[in-house]
């Protein structure tokens, strides 16, 4: 980026603080000579070394603050020089009236003794077995002065240690081994330093006032931003996420199947949830002793117990189960229970739909029809397994349809809603259809995968519910897990999920 | 769906061919098998036709494979000799469990994988074709400890035998309540005063069916060279069938098989039967079918590949097969002789108009209005329990489709209305983000009496911290405004929203909808503590007044 881009990106932090870094190096000091927040401070050091226009460094400093003693000097002095006070006149004092006069305490009377003759500036003598103490020339010179230590004392507190001059540095030494003086503390600090590319931006002036920020109704308003420039922003900067209004996925994916059936000129077909076994199973030809009408296999409703179904239609399915009737079927042969074929069920196939419209009396032939149905059935939940799911299924009726207009149909499903190129159609078996098919395509990661059934309707099935034969393809796919594999997921359940964040961040398409 | 197992080299030397996993797996579909798991010899292998029993056996599958591969085609038969006894029928049978077909197997060693074949086959014509041995059961003794000729009666449940695998004697009764099989088998017989058992003329129980084989001459064992099968049940032509399949099975295996006379009190049946039946199908009518062009001579070739026999329009159907129902039975195995990868696919050519269903539209447009208000749409179970759908709300049951034969809780009813689904979704999510706005729409059913109503409902509720009436109802105001919905909003209560702070929503003197302020002692039954306001249209409503309009 030129550098006349990069002064024009710069946020109004960056500007404000930009200048002050040859001035100021920490934080602190550039929070309170911008007048920005520490934290504003920093993001903008921060977005500035992302520029490479600063250096930010993060260091270990050592702080000297007064310690107790040091606070309580600054107030009433240094003992040296209160000691020197009392020896102001040149008298000849004894050691041990020396706390009495000076007010100082013992400890303090002794490191004055050592310290002052250190320095020359008093003489301890031997008198009379007695010690005493007296101020020399060097010590009234001294003493008209200000001490290099009560220099010190005076400064501002904290400092920084490696800011102290040299002479600073060897009283900060000489005071730092006296009792509770100074306090030295270790702290780690944010602190910035230009680079090369910093200057340039400097010398190039980021001053505010050439720059639109953000365009506000004022600006507008007044045209003030035909006289300066944009700021640029970083685009590529990350941002919070956002999660707006979305359809839920699986049922988009649903949604988009309809279209594709309708568009493929098939009409929409449904029933009730709550079905009777009659339009469930006998009217498909299922056998009342077939395996998969077990108590273990469907779940069977408290109230209503038993449906409504014309009398006329359970003779006419009986005596095909019977003995085949007029089908040219033998049947099965055995004794139809009029009373079970009422018994209500949560509907365990969407093929009920298409019974249902077969013995509707409004059956157009030729005709396409397909359902996008909620099932039922007494399973435990697993990853690939749920009591509650969707089927589609219809069928396309028309004169002298076959198995291999059967085997067409199959190929078009699997192109049009699998993607898939390469299947295989194997025989299948399904009580309501002869000849059955079933359709696997080749998924990519999983090897061939089942997705669904076909077949033609049996003439058990047509015959009775219309009156007549004609040909009916009847096919079901496994819509659930298509869907699984249009989105990605592996588990059922992800169909129907309730959490949250997973719902939020699916992808729709 | 039935799966058996067995060694692939066992059938290879049935089949008299060597067959690789690879070509089993490419000649199972003509079977409607697939293969279920491989190690090493052994194979387990499933089947989708649940209505065609003689497959469920290494012995069937290499019969069937024999004609595909051309081994042996054409309609299959065994020879049978007499062995002179008889099963006599008791005519008290005749409301407990009347039919019975046996027969004699001798000349070969069980050993212990054919044993375990047999047993394998018993199971699978008993459980799955016998309905759990209600309709057939069978039974396998080692036919030199009977002394013929054999009665099949019913007899008090007092009678005392040693039940297979027992020490001591037990009565009938006894068995029906102590015994594994006697508890598990108990309700087939529960209506009967008598039961049935079969006995030998020195009054010896060979067996109590259809429950269990007697110690003393039921236990078939490692060794044995002759055996006697018999096949018990209500249904005539099972127990028939299953008897046939047996035989042929042993048959395959180098049994020779003796057939025994059933003696009725009204007729005599030759058992095993090996009835075959003709029925009659020819080339045009498998053609109009298939959309094939077969001849008769083709036909003919791709039917006894399938081990039938075939002859101027007249199929004979093997002894051993009950499926065969209709004329169409034959087409398809017509076709599966002749490979479904072997035809050309044919597109359909009737110029037909797709529609979706009529409420589609309107539904699809107030999914998309609620999206446009920022509300994630969920998906959920259509079934639920009592306990979401009411208690957590306080709300009385307003009338529910229950499961009887419930599996979980948690799935025990179909929903009647979905504002309670949407609120166990909030309060499954308390620890993600808000605000939370979240919609569905679906299916609900209410039971008024003994009549069931499919009503598509919507549902949308929001929670965040400063969620009030006034935001539900702009949304719903704006949602109903679009759909061009003319409405009135009129007070209302309800257990699960503040006194004071709900509406209904009236569209032409009807009830449709309802909305307001979540009731906080609801909030704390799902555990929730951010304030939610929620709404539930009744969509099949609305679109009903709409229409009319």
């Amino acid at each position: 980026m030129n550098i006349k881009k990069l002064a024009e990106s710069l946020h109004p932090f960056e500007r404000r603080v930009l200048p002050l870094i040859s001035k100021y190096r920490f934080l602190s000091d550039l929070a309170s000579a911008s007048g920005l927040k520490e934290v504003e401070v920093m993001r903008a050091l921060q977005w500035l070394q992302n520029k490479k226009a600063v250096e930010v460094f993060t260091e270990p400093e050592e702080f000297v603050d007064l310690d107790s003693n040091g606070r309580k000097y600054v107030k009433v002095g240094l003992p040296e020089r209160r000691f020197l006070e009392v020896l102001k006149k040149g008298e000849e004092i004894p050691v041990s009236k020396l706390a009495e006069k000076s007010g100082l305490n013992k400890d303090e009377v002794n490191v004055c003794l050592g310290l002052l003759r250190q320095k020359g500036a008093i003489l301890l003598l031997k008198k009379d077995s007695k010690f005493v103490v007296k101020i020399t020339e060097k010590g009234l010179k001294l003493l008209s002065s200000e001490f290099p230590e009560e220099k010190f004392l005076k400064g501002v507190f904290p400092r920084d240690v490696a800011s102290l001059s040299k002479d600073e540095r060897s009283v900060f030494d000489l005071l730092k081994k006296r009792k509770k003086m100074l306090v030295v503390d270790v702290k780690r600090i944010k602190s910035a330093k230009l680079t090369s590319l910093g200057k340039k931006l400097v010398d190039l002036g980021v001053k505010d006032e050439t720059i639109v920020d953000s365009l506000t109704p004022e600006i507008l308003r007044s045209g003030d931003w035909k006289k300066k420039n944009f700021r640029r922003y970083d685009v590529t900067i990350n941002v919070p996420k956002f999660f707006g209004g979305k359809l839920q996925s699986y049922r988009y994916f649903l949604d988009w199947v309809r279209s594709k059936f309708v568009a493929l000129g098939f009409q929409e077909m449904n029933g009730p949830i709550v079905e009777s076994d009659f339009w469930d199973m006998d009217a498909l030809f299922m056998p009342q002793f077939h395996s998969a009408r077990d108590i273990h296999d469907a779940y069977y409703v408290k109230r209503p117990k038993f449906a409504d179904i014309p009398s006329s239609l359970i003779k006419k399915v009986k005596a095909a189960h019977e003995s085949g009737a007029n089908t040219g079927s033998i049947g099965w042969r055995y004794s139809f229970d009029v009373e079970q074929t009422k018994r209500c069920l949560l509907r365990t196939q969407g093929t009920a739909c298409s019974a249902r419209m077969i013995g509707s009396g409004k059956l157009e032939i030729p005709g396409k029809y397909f359902g996008i149905t909620r099932s039922f059935r007494y399973d435990v939940i697993d990853a690939t397994h749920l009591p509650d799911f969707y089927q589609t299924e219809g069928f396309v009726v028309e004169e002298g349809l076959s198995l291999r207009h059967l085997i067409g149909l199959l190929r078009m499903f699997a192109k049009e809603f699998a993607d898939a190129d390469e299947i295989r159609i194997v025989p299948g078996y399904f009580p309501f259809t002869e000849p059955s098919a079933e359709l696997f395509a080749k998924h990519s990661k999983l090897g061939w995968v089942e997705l669904g059934g076909a077949g033609i309707f049996r003439p058990e099935v047509v015959k009775p519910l219309l009156g007549k034969h004609v040909s009916i393809i009847a096919w079901g796919m496994g819509i659930d897990r298509i869907g699984m594999f249009k989105l990605g997921l592996t588990d059922i359940r992800q169909l129907f999920s309730h959490d949250l964040t997973f719902l939020r961040e699916e992808r729709l398409v | 769906m039935p799966t058996i197992s067995f060694s692939l080299s066992d059938l290879n030397k049935l089949l008299g061919k060597r067959l690789d996993k690879d070509k089993l797996e490419k000649l199972l579909p003509c079977a409607k098998a697939e293969l279920e798991d491989v190690e090493g010899d052994d194979i387990s292998v499933s089947f989708n036709d649940t209505n065609c029993p003689y497959l469920w056996s290494v012995e069937g599958l290499a019969r069937l494979f024999k004609g595909v591969l051309n081994v042996s085609t054409g309609l299959y038969s065994i020879k049978v000799s007499k062995s002179g006894f008889k099963v006599v029928v008791d005519r008290k049978l005749s409301k407990i469990r009347p039919f019975i077909s046996c027969f004699i197997a001798k000349g070969k060693k069980v050993d212990d994988y054919l044993l375990k074949q047999i047993i394998q086959l018993q199971e699978k014509l008993a459980d799955s074709f016998g309905r759990r041995r209600k309709k057939v059961s069978i039974g396998v003794y080692p036919s030199k400890k009977i002394e013929f000729p054999v009665s099949y009666k019913a007899v008090s449940p007092s009678l005392r035998f040693v039940p297979l695998g027992c020490h001591e004697e037990l009565s009938l009764a006894e068995i029906l309540k102590v015994h594994p099989k006697g508890k598990e088998f108990a309700h087939i017989l529960e209506s009967f005063s008598e039961y049935p058992v079969l006995m030998d003329s020195k009054k010896n129980v060979l067996s109590f069916a259809p429950v269990i084989n007697s110690e003393l001459t039921g236990k078939l064992d490692v060794g044995d060279d002759e055996l006697f099968f018999d096949a018990t049940g209500t249904d005539e032509d099972s127990v028939y069938l299953v008897a046939n399949i047996f035989a042929a099975a042993l048959a395959d295996r180098g049994f020779k098989i003796e057939s025994l006379v059933m003696e009725y009190p009204s007729k005599r049946i030759v058992s095993p039967t090996l009835a075959v039946r003709r029925l009659k199908v020819n080339s045009d009518f498998v053609n109009r079918v298939v959309g094939s062009d077969f001849g008769e001579r083709e036909l003919k070739g791709l039917l006894e590949r399938m081990r039938y026999g075939y002859s101027k329009g007249v199929v004979v159907i093997p002894f051993y097969r009950g499926d065969i129902m209709h004329p169409v039975d034959i087409a398809e195995d017509a076709a599966i002789s002749f490979g479904y990868d072997n035809f050309g696919a044919l597109s359909l050519s009737s110029y037909t108009v797709g529609k979706p269903l009529p409420e589609v539209h309107f539904i699809d447009s107030s999914r998309l209005l609620w999206v446009g208000l920022g509300y994630q749409e969920v998906l959920s179970a259509i079934l639920s329990n009592k306990d979401l759908l009411y208690d957590k709300l306080n709300v009385s049951d307003f009338g529910t489709v229950e499961i009887e034969n419930v599996m979980s809780h948690t799935y025990s009813c179909v929903r009647s209305w979905l504002l309670p689904v949407l609120l166990d979704v909030l309060s499954k999510n308390r620890h993600v983000d808000y605000p939370q706005r979240v919609f569905e729409e679906g299916l609900v059913s209410v039971r008024k009496g003994d009549s069931v109503v499919d009503e598509r409902h919507l549902s949308a509720v929001s929670a965040h911290a400063s969620a009030s009436f006034t935001e539900i109802k702009q949304a719903v105001g704006f949602v109903l405004a679009a759909l061009g919905v003319d409405f009135v909003v009129e007070e209302f209560e309800m257990g699960c929203f503040v006194p004071g702070r709900a509406a209904k929503i009236v569209v032409g003197k009807k009830q449709v909808g309802f909305f307001g302020e979540v009731h906080p002692s609801v909030l704390e039954n799902f555990g929730l503590l951010v304030p939610v306001v929620g709404c539930e249209i009744n969509l099949s409503l609305v679109l009903e007044y709409k229409s009319k309009k």
